[in-house]
């Protein structure tokens, strides 16, 4: 699973749109992280256009 | 049985909401849904547009969307040293307010007879078997089912919906760019937009100041997928890297978001019951990222093969991919062409590009950008001798 900093976050839509499990979504001006559908794969953390995100060890990485 | 509509849009920007007043201007029943609150907003775009576009996709600007007006482009090499004006019929353009613009389009939506569901959530696609057959959206709140014989999904560069119908809508990190860019004021401008190439400054991307008024812009920086660390990181420091330009600039505004620079997608655009359009189909300018006006032009071909097939029966994906054939034969062309132009533009150390400058002038420059080579390969002869290694690379083009 990830970690989204929610101070640094712009609301871009990036990390929703590259994530390949739909793991992230956009609701209003929050973005919803979903960590049973995440494979820890570190696409939206490269992609995230201000670093808000972290990969962070989840019950699937342990 | 029993449908709701027969054209369904989801996601309502620049694409869906020509797809939707395409589709009711052509007799057919149309439902348009965005999640936004306020359509247009929060704003993800530098919003610049040609002018040209205007005529080719029948549309009127109100006054009230355009921030600038723009006569052409200044392109900076990355030493500073030369720098290229465009001013011609092509390069006449607008700096929008995208506030008001998406919401002028869906206005215009609206008045054509579709009906748009504003801050309604697209959460889920409805299936007939394998054909999609509608959708779930949350409109007052409330989780609800609407079909449709046919699903326009307009979604921008999250595309989801598709996802959600089972196509493969996913950009590749090596095609995407992501860019960051701040409103700010005390920032200079003239009628120009200014494009700044430099492999150090903006990898695989550019730097750009588009004018909103004599002293706005939005400064921004993209750059390709596989950079790092962060597009915030190079735009900060070239920011503070120009304090004589940028040095009394306040931001008043953070926008940011990702652009498919990758093919545009046709036959994989299409499902059974389903069109892809816009962005979600990753039909953007591959070089310079700008992909309102191209999710308009597939927005409104979606919605009017997908308005004819509803009205037959005949939305399979056999019928619908009457859309990929034509965005094929037509605007998938010229941007497969620009798709390789930027396959060689980012092949290219910044003393290349340095080179280039130095030796085409503002004529050839433009023939470059527009994939006019013919135009320009008398002229390429001296630079080849000054930098041999560029031989390969550009011959990639011819
Ligand atoms: C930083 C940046 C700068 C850019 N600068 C320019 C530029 O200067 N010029 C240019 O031409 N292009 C530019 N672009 C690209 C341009 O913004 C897009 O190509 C354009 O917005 C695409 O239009 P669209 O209709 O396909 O998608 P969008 O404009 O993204 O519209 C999609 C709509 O769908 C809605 N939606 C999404 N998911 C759902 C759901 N589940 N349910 C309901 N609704 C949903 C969204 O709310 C949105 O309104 C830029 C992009 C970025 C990121
Ligand atoms: S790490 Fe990969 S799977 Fe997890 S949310 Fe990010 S993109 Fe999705
Ligand atoms: S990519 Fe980063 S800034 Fe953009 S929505 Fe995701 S966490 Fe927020």
């Amino acid at each position: 699973m990830i970690e989204i900093n929610r101070k640094l976050c712009i609301y871009c839509n990036t990390c929703t749109g590259v994530c390949p499990v739909m793991a992230n979504r956009l609701r209003e001006v929050v973005v919803e992280h979903d960590p049973e559908k995440c494979v820890d794969c570190g696409t939206c953390v490269k992609a995230c256009p201000v670093a808000a995100i972290t990969l962070r060890a989840g019950k699937k990485n342990l | 049985m029993a449908y709701d509509f027969d054209v369904i849009v989801a996601g309502c920007g620049p694409a869906g909401a020509m797809a939707a007043k395409a589709a009711a201007q052509a007799g057919c029943s149309v439902a348009a849904f965005d999640k936004r609150k306020e359509l247009g907003a929060p704003v993800r775009c530098g919003e610049g547009i040609g002018l040209h576009w205007m005529d080719e996709l029948g549309s009127k600007l109100r006054d009230k969307a355009i921030s600038a007006e723009i006569s052409g482009s200044v392109l900076v090499s990355p030493d500073w040293k030369n720098k290229v004006t465009i001013r011609n019929a092509e390069t006449k353009g607008v700096v929008v307010d995208r506030k008001v613009f998406d919401k002028d389009l869906a206005m215009d939506a609206g008045r054509a007879g579709a009906q748009i569901f504003a801050h309604s959530e697209v959460v889920g696609v409805l299936k007939d078997g394998n054909m999609v057959a509608g959708v779930k959206a949350f409109v007052d709140g409330k989780p609800q089912e609407f079909r449709a014989k046919a699903v326009i999904a307009a979604d921008g560069g999250e595309s989801t919906i598709a996802r959600l119908a089972g196509l493969n809508t996913v950009s590749t990190l090596y095609d995407t760019d992501f860019g960051v860019e701040y409103e700010m004021v005390n920032v200079e401008c003239e009628d120009l937009i200014e494009v700044y190439f430099s492999v150090a400054d903006a990898p695989r991307g550019y730097v750009w100041i588009f004018p909103k008024g004599k002293d706005v812009a939005n400064v921004g920086v993209g750059i390709g997928g596989m950079q790092s660390p962060n597009a915030k990181h190079y735009l900060d420091r070239w920011i503070k890297a120009h304090p004589e330009r940028l040095g009394k600039a306040q931001t008043v505004a953070i926008k940011g978001g990702l652009i498919p620079v990758g093919a545009p997608m046709t036959e994989g655009a299409v499902g059974e019951g389903i069109i892809v359009a816009g962005t979600a189909a990753h039909q953007v300018d591959p070089i310079h990222g700008g992909g309102i006006c191209l999710a308009m032009e597939a927005g409104k071909l979606a919605g009017e093969v997908a308005a004819k097939n509803a009205l037959a029966g005949t939305t399979d994906r056999a019928h619908l991919l009457e859309y990929a054939r034509i965005y094929e034969k037509g605007p998938a062309l010229k941007l497969l062409k620009r798709l390789r132009m930027r396959k060689v533009l980012e092949k290219l150390s910044d003393d290349d590009l340095n080179a280039i400058f130095s030796h085409l002038d503002d004529k050839d420059i433009d023939n470059l950008l527009k994939s006019n080579f013919a135009a320009v390969v008398g002229k390429m002869g001296g630079l080849l001798m000054s930098r041999p290694g560029l031989v390969k690379t550009i011959s990639a083009l011819a």
